[in-house]
């Protein structure tokens, strides 16, 4: 069984909680690492907001780094929706990284769903 | 154009008196088979989900993704796993959109020098450009790398994705909506089923200039004898100059999609 992990920003977060349909619920963001406060931290997405994540312990963020982090769509404090985290991975720099490819490609992920993720068709 | 091709080709033999013309050079199957793959030497930038729902028409064919056969796929994925044999390294990758093997096989006689994969360039979470081939082996598909490089840079990783999705849609929906593509469709034509053709022909004229495709449309559909049409009739008709016109016809003969018939102008479908 293969996991699928569609990209996504945060305002995409609410179709894939749990209780949605069909969809998976774990998907990817892309951010730069902006409060580490123990087990959570909170990941600045672009011009899109920020999101906050649960660590687990074998996570080591940095600070100001790009990560791309994978993770299960929770309720966090506040009511809000963040991600479990299930790994993540380090890209340095957000400056070496052009997030409007990111934007473009979770654009892309989501109208053409076929080659990406496996969701009902609508 | 309903006639088979024996049929069109009589009238052109009594005309000329036969002779240099072999029916059997066009129409027989090892012409229409080009389309079917064999000297197919394409490089397609994939997803890992397209290449595990990539399907296999009978055993030993070509793969196909989106009904065109691929002989080589791209992409990069994360390595989630490398395990060394002595004769190949399989890496396990991951590119969110699904997981699958890739195999890379230890050349003996060059497994000391550069040829071989650099152990240190590559390593578990680490992200790698794959190419390869899609392999089945009993069930289990598998990528048989021809060279596997890492990737460094995230901007690469993420436009190598999105190259995949604009080869999907070229494939399921036309070429993208330039210059060509907006006067292919303002003359009605744009979408791909409209040509009806042997799907072969499709598949073909995905990459044809706007004029071919109109010519293409006009051989289909426009009353005429077993003999075709001449250049300089589908000029009149499409409104196009005949400098356009048969560069347009060059394409489609190169293409194998039309032939001449009573002289080199004149041109009619080949069916079979």
């Amino acid at each position: 069984m293969s996991m699928q992990s569609p990209r996504v920003l945060p305002q995409h977060l609410a179709n894939f909680q749990q209780n949605a349909a069909k969809t998976p619920h774990t998907v990817r963001i892309l951010g730069t690492v902006s409060e580490l406060q123990g087990e959570t931290a909170k990941v600045a997405c672009g011009t899109h907001g920020e999101v906050t994540i649960i660590l687990t312990p074998d996570d080591h963020l940095q600070m100001g780094k790009l990560v791309e982090v994978v993770g299960k769509v929770v309720n966090v404090e506040g009511g809000q929706l963040g991600l479990r985290v299930l790994g993540t991975s380090d890209w340095g720099n957000p400056a070496d990284c052009d997030y409007k490819i990111w934007e473009n490609l979770v654009d892309a992920t989501h109208r053409i769903k076929t080659i990406f993720y496996d969701a009902p068709a609508n | 154009m309903d006639s088979g091709y024996g049929n069109n080709y009589n009238p052109y033999a009594s005309q000329t008196g036969g002779g240099g013309f072999m029916a059997g050079e066009t129409s027989s199957p090892s012409g229409g088979g080009k389309f079917g793959g064999g000297d197919n030497k394409t490089l397609r930038p994939v997803t890992v989900k397209q290449i595990i729902d990539a399907t296999c028409p009978y055993p030993e064919a070509p793969f196909q993704v989106d009904g065109a056969d691929v002989a080589n796929v791209v992409f990069v994925a994360q390595v989630r796993n490398i395990s060394k044999q002595s004769t190949n390294i399989t890496y396990k990758v991951d590119d969110s959109t699904g997981d699958v093997e890739v195999k890379k096989w230890v050349d003996s006689a060059t497994a000391d020098t550069m040829d071989m994969d650099d152990p240190n360039g590559i390593h578990t979470k680490g992200y790698v450009r794959v190419l390869g081939a899609i392999k089945s082996f009993g069930n289990r598909r598998y990528i048989g790398a021809h060279s596997i490089r890492p990737v460094t840079e995230i901007n690469e990783f993420l436009c190598s994705m999105l190259d995949a999705a604009a080869v999907h849609l070229f494939f399921t929906r036309g070429p993208s909506g330039d210059g060509a593509g907006v006067a292919a469709s303002a003359s009605g034509f744009s979408a791909m089923t409209d040509y009806g053709g042997p799907e072969a022909h499709n598949r073909a004229l995905h990459n044809m200039s706007p004029f071919a495709k109109d010519i293409y449309q006009l051989l289909r559909t426009e009353p005429q004898d077993d003999t075709g049409l001449h250049m300089q009739t589908i000029g009149t008709k499409l409104g196009i100059p005949n400098m356009d016109v048969a560069r347009a016809g060059e394409e489609l003969l190169n293409a194998g999609v039309i032939f001449s018939t009573l002289d080199e102008s004149t041109w009619a479908i080949l069916d079979y």
